[in-house]
Order: C-alpha cells, then structure tokens, then sequence
C-alpha cells in the first residue's frame, strides 16, 4: 500500500483533488436547483423570513430556557446541601458547648459538696472537741483521709471531663469532613446534571430542527398535490363573492393585493400594490379581502399560510 | 457534533427561503354586480327647523335608486353616531355595512344652514371624505344631492348625477282638452316645476350643452315650430318655422347651432343644421326616405340619425361637411331609432324592436359593435343618458300610464321614478 503510494503519488493527489471539485461541484448543482425560479411577482421574502426566524428563534429560547432551568435546579440543590453542612456543624457546635456547661456545673457541685464536708467536719470537730482526747489522732487521721478522698475524686471527675472533651472534639472534626465530603460529592453531581442537560438541549435542538425539516418535507408534498389546488380553489370562490365589481373593473384590469391573515382564517392586512385600476378598483379589491373575512381553512394545516397575493383580473 | 447542527439549520434555512418564493399566488377572474352596502346614519339637528329636512333619508335615497348601493335600514342601526369618533366600526361590520356615512346640520340664523358630514370604509376604518356644505332652507335638497354624489364618486369612481335635473313632457286630460306641460325637476322626479304649458302638443325637449336653455317643438300655432327658452327668466324665441315639418332640435356641442328635421316641399324629411347666431340653414342629407333624429358627436364633426331609407328605420352616420355619404351603424332586426351618444362615447343607445315591443338596446361603439337589449317593456322609447354615462332615463308605460323609469348604462340595474299625475314622455337629461 505504501508503495503504491510512493510510486503513484501524483496520482493520488490529482485523483483526490478532481474528486473534491466533482462534489463541491454537485453541492452546488444541489443546491441551486433547490431554489425555485422567481415567480413574475416579486413577494415579500423579508416577511416570510421574519416568520420563519421567528419560528427558530422561539425554538432557541425554549432550549435555553430549559438548559436555565436545569442549571438553576442544580444551583439550588448544592445550596441546600451547603446549608444543611452548617447546620450540622452548628449543632456540633452547641453539643460542646453544653457538654463544657455541664462540665462547669459538676465541678461547681463538687466544691459545693467539699465545702459542706468540711463544714460538717467543722461541727464535728466543735461538737466532738470535748470527746476522747485519745480519739483526737484517729479523726486527724480519718479527716485527711477524707481530704485524700475528696481530692481524688475530684481528680478522677477531671479525667472524666477531659476524656469527654476529647471525644467530643474528635466527632466534631469526623462530621466537619463528613459535611465537606458530601459537599464535593454534590457538587460533582449538580456538574453531571448540567452537562447532561446540556446535552439534552443538544438532543432536543436537533430534533426541533428534524421536526422543521420533516414539516417542510410534508408541507412540499401537499404543496404540489391536489390538496393545495382544492384549497386555492375554495380561497378563488370565497373571495370572487366577496368582490363588488366597480364599474370601472372591467376586462383589462390587473391588479395584486398583498394579504395577511392569521390561524383562522381572519384577515389582518389587504393591501393593493401593483394595480392598472383606478381608486374605487382598488378599494373595492382590498375590501372584497375584508368580507372574505374569515378565509376557508386549509384541508391540511401544513397548507397554511399567512401571507398570500391575490391576483385580480377579471375575464368578463 | 456542533458541525452537524450548523448543516441542518444551514439547510433548513435554505427551505426556509424557498418557501417565501412558493408564496401562494390566487387569480380572481369575476366578481358580483351585487350593490354595495351602506348605511346613511340620520344627521344629527339641534333644532326642530333644521330636523324638518332629512339629509340622510334623501342621500340614502339616492344612492339606493341608483341600484349601485344597498341602504342599510334605520330600525336596523343599534346606534347614531353623527362624527366618526363616536363610530363603533366593529359593530356596523357585523351589520354588514361596508361604508357608512355620518353628519349633522347645524342652523346658522338667517334660514342658513350647514351639512356636515363624513364617508367611512368601515372595513378598513379609513375617513374617505369629509366636507361641510351651507344651504338655504330651498338648497338643502340641493345639498343633499351633492352629499349623495360626493359618496357615489369616491367609491365607485364614477361622478354622481343625482344634483342634476331632467326635462319631460307630461300630458293632463283627453281630447279635446289635453294640457300640454314641459316640466323640469330633480333627477330623482322631486321639485317639479312647469316652464311652458299649452293646450297643442309640446314635443321633444333638448337641453342646451351649459344647462340654462331647452330647445322644443310646439305646436301653439297649429304648425310645429322648434323654440329655445332661457329657464332662468322663462324668455323664449321661435328659431325655426319653415314650411312644414320643424322637428327633434340637437344641440350641437358648442350651443351655437341646432341640429333639426325640415321638410321640402314634396314632404320628404331631412336633417339641417340651423346657426342660431346667423339663422343660416344647412342641409346635411338629401335622401328620399326620412331622416330625422339627429344627435351630435362631441366634436361637432358627425351627426348620428334614423333613416328609413334602406327599408324599416335604421341607424346611420354622417358628417357634418356637405357631401358626406351617411354610413349605416345598426344591422340587427327590423327597427333600431332614437339614436342617443353616451356622454365618453363609447355607446349609442337607441329605440330597438324585439318580439314585437319597443326596448331600449346599446350598442358598443370602442369593440365589434355588439348590441345589447337593456330593458324588458313593450314601449320603451325616447333614451337619454345621464351626463356621467352611468344610466339612461327612457319613457315607458306602467298599466296604460305613461311613465318615467331609469336603467343603468350595464343593464344590470332598473328602477321606475315615482311619477306625478299625467302621461309622462320624453325625458331628456340636463348636463352636469
């Protein structure tokens, strides 16, 4: 293959390049016969496109309306994801600090029950000072026992205390990375949203543009069947009996009237542009559009339009 | 992936375009000869002098007779508005009015008034018109006239001829006592006024082209003789007397000369051109048959007339320089007489016979000279055009009466005048 190749080169390259020109050339053979040579009448393509852009637009919108949408969701989720992390650090928070309170209270109990220890000791003392001199050492002896007690009991709830500190810091700093794990997890999760409602908008854009394009395909279809020809043939009678032929309207006459209407059929709009007709041919042209009003309804909605030209040429 | 959607919006767009070329394109090739719908809203009067006369009910008259226009009736208007601020279009669309006309007359003092009023299209709510007109007490029919004629032109682009008058003969009681009258009334048949009156037959009455003179024959000596009077002083003169036939006077188009028949002695009847400046006589035929009838071109160059030189009477034309040889115009059925041109002479139309009555027919003058039969009496005589072409005024017979009745220049429209007492004959319409 790679010597082929090699050794025809030249031939490739002029092969290659005849072969682009040959589909460009079909490309644009395509797609200038796709264009229907202008009828005599010059119509309104600046309407007719305003229309249809708008059509498109409105198609852009929505997608980026629901893109916006979905965003926004995802925002708020991960905003009340945040809001319950503080809340959890706010209750851990508040643990401590009633545990410390607690804390507080007991050693306050303690002194208290110290201090009344001594005090009964005190009226012991007073009361029992006139008993045995010899039981005198005994009691020194018991009361620094007491002390002793007193005292270790007291180191002994410190321990307690400051082993339940420690605990409680340790789960205070388990929940914080517990929060802040979550917190990235959503965060993650709002992101695979966004890019999957990305490409849904994608999908649906694409499919609005399918949709367009199968529309038009049917709308040609029945555009050139006998469903159009029935329905220009009701539009020529309903509008033939809305015309009160002037006098001056006689054969000769020529004259186009520009008319809009919308799904309905009401017309909105009849406006006489090229005419060879004097002022009473053309009123009565644009008000025979009037009483028209509303125009027969297209046998197939893809038949619908809603800028039409009427041609007024009486043969009698 | 994005590459993809640009091509498909690139070739939807492409469609796109050449749906505008496909814009649906619908050729109308007939209409209707329906009358227009149009609703004449009572003018509004602040005093009781003024409301005596009704505007609106003469203009919407008018425009009815005229077959043109339908009137809306006024059980049938939920409101009256008299300016178009206060007009609620929607509502007088769903009554199915296309136009309508709104106004008010106000008394200046001194039995002066004013007519206001305004022409809407209420299907597209434009002002079409928009005028005032003062009048005397006498003038307002005479204004409302003109109201009507403003409305008829702006929306058939025809001039209106409802403020103009005709001239008729009208005939009281039998022999040996007829009353002869040569009236002269609005075209509508309203204001009757008589300007010469005899017991011997009054015939032919001819306007002159400015409108202030009428040419006609009488018979107050016995003999016919053709007499011109200026109707604004009721003076007259005899302008021809020969020998005997003086008959059918024309005006030519520039008022100086009549057109009329005379007979040589032998009784054989000719067309001559009379100046009535000179009292110089012309002859323009010279033909054994009868000649007479004789009817003007508007350049004063030919004369159009009925000979029954080839058979029964037929129509011819002639020019008016001696030595013309007439042409022959009416080649369908046995009688064709009375030639009368249409004001744009495009038309001639005339007395024709048909299974056995006397109609009124035109004939096409611009095209391949094709005849059409306008009416449908069995004596129907003596047409005349209105001054704007649109409808020809003609004597027929109601029941044994003679009468007065219209059709329109298309045929499509007839309408019969509301006659006074008397056998009316001959009308003749006045310039504008």
């Amino acid at each position: 293959m790679r010597d082929f190749l090699r050794e025809h080169s030249w031939a490739v390259v002029v092969s290659v390049l005849l072969h682009g020109l040959l589909v460009a050339g079909l490309v644009f053979l395509a797609l200038n016969s796709a264009h229907r040579p202008p009828p005599s009448l010059q119509p309104l393509p600046i309407d007719a496109v305003v229309v249809d852009s708008q059509v498109l637009h409105a198609a852009q919108r929505a997608q980026a309306e629901r893109a916006e949408q979905e965003a926004a969701r995802a925002r708020a989720a991960a905003e009340a994801q945040a809001a319950a992390a503080a809340k959890a650090e706010a209750a851990a928070a508040d643990e401590t600090r009633a545990a410390e309170e607690a804390k507080t209270a007991e050693q306050a109990k303690e002194v208290e029950q110290a201090k009344a220890a001594e005090q009964a000791k005190a009226a012991e003392q007073a009361k029992e000072a006139e008993q045995a001199k010899a039981a005198e050492e005994a009691k020194a002896a018991q009361q620094a026992k007491a002390a002793e007690q007193a005292k270790a009991a007291a180191a002994e709830q410190q321990r307690l205390i400051d082993a339940k500190k420690a605990a409680e810091a340790k789960q205070a700093a388990e929940a914080k990375q517990a929060a802040e794990a979550k917190q990235a997890a959503e965060a993650k999760q709002a992101a695979d949203a966004k890019r999957a409602a990305d490409e849904r908008a994608r999908q649906d854009r694409e499919a609005e543009l399918r949709r367009q394009l199968a529309d038009e395909e049917h709308r040609r279809a029945v555009e050139s069947g006998p469903l159009r020809d029935s329905y220009i043939a009701r539009l020529r009678n309903r509008i033939q009996n809305a015309w009160i032929k002037p006098p001056s309207a006689s054969v000769g006459l020529d004259c186009l009237v520009e008319v809009t209407q919308i799904p309905g059929g009401e017309v909105t709009g009849a406006r006489v542009t090229q005419c060879n007709g004097d002022a009473a041919a053309r009123q009565s042209i644009e008000n025979a559009v009037y009483r028209a009003s509303p125009l027969p309804d297209p046998p197939d909605p893809a038949l619908f339009e809603r800028n039409f030209v009427f041609r007024f040429k009486p043969n009698e | 992936m994005n590459r993809r959607i640009s091509c498909l919006a690139a070739i939807g767009f492409m469609l796109f375009c050449s749906r505008t070329w496909a814009e649906l394109v619908v050729e109308i090739t007939k209409g209707q000869a329906d009358a227009i719908p149009i609703a004449i809203v009572p003018f509004s009067s602040p005093e009781a002098a003024a409301a005596s006369f009704d505007v609106a009910k003469l203009v919407s008259d008018d425009l009815a007779r005229s077959g043109r226009f339908r009137t809306t009736d006024r059980k049938d208007m939920i409101e009256q508005p008299h300016t178009g601020a206060a007009i609620s279009f929607d509502d007088w669309r769903r009554l199915n009015n296309d136009y309508m006309v709104v106004g008010q007359i106000q008394p200046l003092g001194q039995d002066r008034y004013n007519i206001t009023f305004e022409l809407y299209n209420v299907l597209n709510r434009q002002r079409l018109l928009g005028y005032q007109i003062s009048a005397n007490k006498p003038g307002l029919r005479l204004a409302s006239h003109q109201v009507a004629d403003m409305v008829f032109e702006k929306i058939l682009g025809i001039r209106g001829a409802f403020a103009t008058r005709i001239a008729y003969i009208s005939v009281l009681g039998s022999l040996p006592h007829k009353d002869y009258r040569l009236i002269v009334a609005d075209a509508d048949g309203e204001n009757p006024h008589v300007v010469m009156q005899s017991n011997e037959p009054l015939m032919s009455p001819a306007w002159s082209p400015d409108g202030q003179n009428l040419a006609y024959v009488s018979f107050e000596n016995r003999l016919p003789s053709v007499y011109v009077q200026f109707l604004k002083t009721g003076e007259r003169r005899r302008v021809s007397a020969q020998a005997g036939v003086n008959q059918a006077p024309a005006w030519s188009p520039d008022g100086k000369k009549l057109a009329l028949t005379l007979s040589t002695r032998d009784g054989n009847l000719d067309i001559y051109v009379l100046d009535l400046g000179t009292q110089a006589l012309t002859r323009i035929t010279d033909d054994p048959g009868i000649d007479t009838e004789p009817q003007w071109s508007k350049d004063g160059q030919s004369l159009y007339f009925t000979s029954d030189r080839a058979g029964g009477p037929q129509i011819y034309r002639v020019g008016t320089q001696s030595g013309d040889k007439p042409r022959r115009l009416t080649f369908q059925g046995s009688y064709n007489a009375r030639p009368r041109l249409s004001p744009d002479e495009s038309q001639l139309a005339f007395v024709t016979q048909e299974d056995g009555g006397y109609r009124i027919a035109t004939m096409d003058l611009r095209g391949r000279g094709d005849v059409q039969v306008l009416t449908k009496g069995h004596f129907d005589v003596s047409p005349s055009y209105a001054p704007n072409g649109a409808e020809i005024i003609y004597a027929s017979r109601d029941r044994g009466r003679g009468v007065l009745a219209l059709v329109s220049a298309d045929g499509r429209v007839q309408e019969r005048l509301v006659s006074s007492e008397g056998e009316l004959q001959e009308p003749a319409w006045a310039p504008f």
